[in-house]
């Protein structure tokens, strides 16, 4: 479970997030759409504790992230936009890396198991990430997420530059995922791959968020609606 | 973490063929040098045998000269190099003074390229015309040698830039260093791992491909296992001053291309620029006195003394009673009178020639107060004195044979002045050169070396703590 | 479009940091070492100075002595410090300074200011040579090594593609955006040399064309350099590895080669050991006449020979003192030996220069290295040339005593003094470094190594990148 409260980052005058307070909890797949530099990577760089608030805190599973940044980076799983893992390492070889120095020590035909059930051949298990499509990291990137039995997962517009069915699949493992209780968080620019996959939605601006809503509760031109007024509320008040 | 690092670290350094370029060039770099400094010593050796074997032969002619003498036959030879005559001894039949090499004199060419391993000091020798200096082509001094300590001092710290510039950079510039941080671990303690494994790694190879080279160039080194293992010990105290530096510089500053100018320009202040300027420094502080003024003084002085040579010959005996007793011929020729102002001269000129080895000894303490600046410096010396070939080993070898000159003189004056003729029943009693080396230990400067080390170590975890954050954020 | 590219990529380099802090940093230490290296200049050559109007005085004022006396006693031929050793030290710290004259024997020059110091000597000095030779090169790679590569990771490279830029205006454009800054640095060094060598107290022989020629090697040297670091930033993907494989050419370049050159030649042409010269010298010298030996088999021959030829029967007729004539005779005889000994380590050191040619081959430095110090007269050859002129000096100093001897004394006269002033008709020894036409000219193949190497790497910039 996610939780912000107030959470404020300012870089000198700058703010790049202003009193953002939102909850994810389980098994809810809460996607955050905004401009760039609406404060969406502003967030989960927070809540990875790679950068500090300026005031107001974060949670993940009732742990305050700044106090105990090892502990949460134990709950949670990342995959960043453009997710790089070693090239001259095969895939079983990076989530065995990654899983290992986290404190996870799995077996060959383990490691295997968590590639298959993140959707990748198996004639790629072996093979080096230097062949790998962005697609297929993705999915290497859900095995480690997977084999760390991670509550909270934390994507970074993970759909960008993917093609429509490697898309598709990728919406279809979160789906998974949710359904095992997983918290996700997503920065995203996709307003249909929002809608089709995640429960709730939040539009973010200049830092704040604006709009919140339960993606049951509207259909897909309504949040386009609501994303675009958000977007031009600016220069309507100016 | 660590046994994972461990593993994959030695997968990615062998997939990327690092480790296998790393010991080809090792063993290359290393057979090279070693080769070379056999080479020096052989040579060294060589040379100080034939000296000595020539002395050999030598001694046999004046004895057999002095058995037909005794004997009173007639000898070919002319007049004034015949035996009997004790400065005919002193002068052409003088000992070898040689200063046989360390079994680890191949480790570093040091001062052994500029000077002498063998005089032969005569009677008429004193500190002033002994030269100790070695007929090289001053080209060759230059360019200086491709030895060990070249190895060690220069170009293992550039290996280990290569090796070492981009551990963090790299990943942070093709992605993965997000998602390592966003794992449960110190960054800090991360980038740590992963030099202390390639710093594992480089030093094994180290150890492996010397070990490796010695045995295959049939180098007793098992035998001076000490000073081996003060060599290993060395290598390592300043591999891991640099990798300090580049655990550092990897924290501290950003990009691969930033970290490789920063560490090299280390490397230039470190191995190159900290010497020449303390080397300069002591020049000028303490300056050396010209030579070529010490020429027009000791010339001067020459020309009074040999107007006053009378005098002085008379003055020396008059201070030397016991030769007016034992001798009743009361001769004197051109050898008594020489003798007796060489002396003078000698002790005229002492002062002189002291002040140029007080100067030395004043810039020798300047450069060990501040040679702890540069591990670089530090290190060399110690090589130096592990081979033996440091400055002060042929300071000392240099003392030690103006000693002998000293010895050898007194040895014979009282034959000159008691006007006794030299036998064959005195040749045994000879005196004879024996080079007695100091011992050294180089454990202070591996301390200190580790030492300096670890308090980088310590400052890169102090210093980064707050920047741990800022590193994962500032991509490129 | 040259000076487009020329115009941007100079820009470039001004807004970087990197760039700033090391042309100021390189600045100072230039600085620093043209300070400490005139100073030095100053100092050596006053006591030169000083030396050798005292040696001189010492001379002239013997008073009455015999002539051989004196010629045992001997004099000092000292070697100044030339204008241009400012720019390039040599060899003068490893070869001696002084050369003590006497009879019967050829000595070396002795005292040289390397054997005077402590070990770290041999890390060498901060003068200009060290930073034209090493440190500039050194910026040439830190200037260029992305040139190229940084256009494809900051993903220009397509876009200029598209413009239609020409392979060799853009690579024209970065070659002369690099060149520029070494030029204009390397230009004022040299002025402020060639002024501060103007302003000194000089010894006559600085002349701005010597500089003018020494800049031009340099400038060459560096061209090669920036052609090498350009080469491998176009051939090359990352700039990472473009600036490994730099650095391993100027490590290999200008450490590792001038040193592995040295312990090759040295192996395959070594010196003699001093005591071994010593011996060889001695056993030569016995074979011949000795000056001091009337009773040896070569004097009883000179003797007849001289008889024969004056058509007298003794000694005592000749129009000359005999002892005298052999005293130079035997001196004769002792400088054809040292002639040879010397000649042979002339052979060897003519040996071992091959060896250093033929590395030159990896390495732009030597023959840089060599000419720029045969420019300075710093380099081996010169202090040859000067230990000949003084020998020549010593032996023409030996007949000179020997033939007044000969002249003013009959066969079988002793305890001869010339006057006290037939010292002061001596002439003073005088040497003058080689002219440079002499040095170039010495040195063509130094020249044509760099030659080679400034069209080769040239060629290879032009033909093997085509990038675009």
């Amino acid at each position: 479970m996610i939780i912000t409260n107030n959470l404020t980052k300012k870089y000198g005058d700058q703010i790049a997030l202003d009193q953002l307070t939102l909850k994810v909890g389980e098994g809810e797949i809460y996607c955050l759409l905004g401009a760039n530099g609406a404060g969406k990577s502003t967030t989960i760089n927070l809540l990875l504790g790679f950068t500090e608030p300026t005031s107001g805190n974060a949670s993940i599973n009732q742990l305050d992230v700044h106090k105990n940044p090892k502990a949460t980076k134990q709950l949670l799983a990342y995959i960043p936009e453009n997710l790089m893992l070693y090239p001259s390492l095969t895939a079983v070889e990076n989530l065995d890396y990654f899983s290992g120095i986290s404190g996870k020590k799995l077996s060959t035909p383990i490691l295997k198991d968590f590639l298959e059930e993140a959707g990748l051949q198996s004639e790629a298990f072996d093979k080096r990430i230097s062949a790998f499509s962005k697609g297929m990291r993705q999915k290497v990137g859900i095995a480690i997420a997977l084999a760390k039995d991670a509550k909270v997962l934390l994507l970074d517009e993970p759909t960008s530059g993917l093609d429509p069915k490697a898309s598709n699949e990728f919406g279809q493992l979160l789906q998974k995922l949710r359904d095992k209780g997983v918290a996700t968080l997503m920065a995203t620019h996709d307003l249909f791959r929002a809608k089709e996959i995640g429960t709730h939605v939040g539009i973010m601006k200049d830092g704040r968020l604006k709009q919140e809503f339960i993606v049951d509760n509207i259909t897909l031109n309504e949040l386009e609606m609501f994303y675009l007024d958000t977007m031009t509320y600016k220069e309507e008040t100016l | 973490m660590f046994s994972y690092n461990f593993k994959y670290e030695l997968k990615l350094l062998l997939r990327s063929r690092w480790i296998q370029l790393l010991s080809l060039v090792l063993l290359l770099i290393f057979g090279f040098a070693t080769y070379n400094g056999l080479q020096k010593v052989e040579k060294r050796k060589s040379d100080i045998l034939a000296a000595k074997n020539e002395v050999k032969e030598n001694d046999e002619m004046m004895l057999k000269l002095l058995d037909s003498v005794e004997r009173g036959l007639s000898v070919n030879a002319s007049p004034w190099t015949i035996p009997t005559s004790p400065m005919a001894v002193g002068t052409y039949h003088p000992r070898v003074a040689a200063m046989e090499p360390r079994p680890m004199a191949f480790l570093s060419t040091g001062q052994a390229d500029l000077f002498t391993h063998f005089v032969k000091p005569t009677v008429r020798s004193d500190a002033f015309d002994l030269n100790f200096t070695e007929m090289t082509s001053p080209v060759q001094l230059l360019f200086g040698s491709f030895d060990l300590a070249f190895v060690v001092i220069y170009l293992l710290p550039l290996l280990i830039i290569a090796f070492s510039y981009n551990v963090l950079s790299a990943e942070k510039e093709s992605g993965s260093l997000r998602l390592l941080a966003a794992q449960p671990i110190r960054i800090q303690s991360w980038v740590l791992q992963k030099l202390g494994l390639r710093f594992f790694w480089l030093v094994l190879l180290v150890v492996v491909s010397l070990i490796l080279v010695f045995v295959v160039l049939r180098l007793d080194f098992l035998s001076e296992f000490s000073t081996f293992l003060g060599l290993v010990g060395l290598i390592l105290a300043y591999t891991l001053f640099w990798f300090a530096i580049a655990f550092l510089v990897n924290l501290w500053v950003g990009s691969s291309a930033k970290n490789a100018v920063a560490l090299l320009g280390l490397w230039v202040t470190f191995v190159l620029l900290i010497p020449s300027v303390l080397n300069q420094l002591g020049n000028t502080i303490y300056p050396m006195p010209s030579r070529n003024l010490m020429i027009n003084e000791m010339r001067s002085l020459k020309a009074e003394v040999t107007e006053r040579q009378d005098e002085i010959l008379d003055n020396f005996l008059r201070d030397h009673p016991e030769y007016a007793l034992n001798d009743s011929t009361q001769a004197r020729g051109f050898y008594h009178r020489y003798m007796a102002s060489q002396k003078l001269i000698r002790e005229e000129l002492a002062p002189l020639v002291n002040s140029f080895e007080e100067q030395l000894q004043k810039q020798q303490n300047w450069i060990a107060r501040y040679k702890w600046l540069s591990p670089a410096v530090l290190s060399q010396e110690s090589l130096n004195k592990m081979a033996g070939t440091a400055k002060s080993d042929y300071e000392d070898y240099r003392k030690q044979v103006v000693a002998f000159a000293e010895k050898w003189r007194e040895h014979l004056i009282p034959f000159l002045y008691n006007n006794q003729d030299f036998t064959q029943a005195d040749y045994g009693d000879l005196p004879s050169f024996d080079y007695q080396t100091k011992s050294n230990n180089p454990w202070m400067v591996i301390i200190a070396i580790l030492l300096m080390s670890i308090g980088l170590f310590a400052t890169g975890f102090v210093l980064s703590k707050n920047r741990g954050r800022n590193i994962i954020l500032n991509q490129g | 479009m040259i000076s487009k590219t020329f115009i941007k990529e100079t820009k470039e380099l001004f807004r970087e940091g990197r760039v700033r802090i090391s042309l100021f940093i390189v600045l100072l230490l230039l600085g620093v070492a043209v300070w400490i290296s005139a100073k030095q200049y100053q100092n050596i050559n006053e006591q030169y100075a000083m030396a050798k109007t005292a040696e001189r005085e010492v001379w002239d004022n013997q008073g009455e002595k015999n002539p051989h006396s004196a010629a045992h006693y001997g004099t000092y031929a000292f070697k100044p410090k030339y204008p241009l050793s400012l720019v390039d030290q040599g060899v003068d710290k490893y070869a001696g300074t002084s050369i003590f004259l006497e009879a019967h024997k050829r000595n070396e020059a002795q005292f040289s200011a390397a054997a005077d110091q402590t070990g770290l000597a041999r890390f060498g000095d901060l003068t200009p040579d060290f930073i034209l030779l090493f440190i500039i090169p050194l910026l040439i790679i830190l200037l260029g090594y992305n040139s190229f590569t940084k256009e494809s990771e900051m993903g220009t490279l397509t876009l200029l593609k598209s413009q239609g830029i020409s392979s060799f205006s853009w690579m024209m454009g970065k070659w002369s955006a690099l060149f520029f800054p070494i030029f204009v640095k390397t230009a004022v060094l040299f002025l402020i040399a060639g002024i501060v060598l103007n302003n000194l107290n000089d010894f006559g022989v600085f002349n701005w064309t010597s500089l003018g020629v020494m800049f031009l090697v340099y400038i060459g040297y560096y061209i090669i350099f920036i052609n090498i670091v350009l080469l491998i930033s176009s051939l090359v993907k990352k700039s990472g590895i473009s600036l490994v494989l730099s650095l391993c050419v100027w490590i290999l370049a200008c450490l590792a080669a001038p040193k592995a050159a040295s312990n090759i030649a040295e192996s395959k042409h070594p010196y003699p050991t001093r005591q071994e010269f010593a011996a060889n010298v001695l056993k030569d010298k016995k074979e011949g006449l000795d000056g001091h030996d009337p009773w040896s088999k070569e004097s009883k021959l000179l003797e007849k020979k001289v008889l024969q030829e004056y058509g007298v029967d003794s000694l005592h007729q000749l129009p000359f003192n005999f002892s005298a004539y052999r005293m130079q005779k035997g001196e004769e005889h002792e400088a054809e030996v040292y002639f040879k000994h010397y000649n042979y380590l002339k052979e060897q050191y003519a040996n071992q220069s091959k060896v250093y040619r033929n590395l030159a081959a990896i390495s732009p430095y030597l023959p840089t290295r060599f000419l720029s110090m045969a420019i300075a007269s710093t380099d081996y050859d010169t202090h040859w040339d000067f230990a000949d002129a003084a020998e020549t000096y010593r032996i023409a100093t030996q007949k000179f005593l020997n033939d007044n001897t000969a002249q003013n004394t009959r066969y079988g006269e002793r305890g001869y003094k010339a006057s006290a002033n037939f010292w002061q008709q001596l002439p003073a020894f005088a040497y003058e470094p080689p002219e440079l036409d002499t040095v170039l000219h010495r040195n063509s193949s130094n020249m044509m190594v760099l030659g080679i190497w400034l069209f080769a790497s040239f060629g290879l910039m032009f033909f093997t990148t085509k990038i675009i």
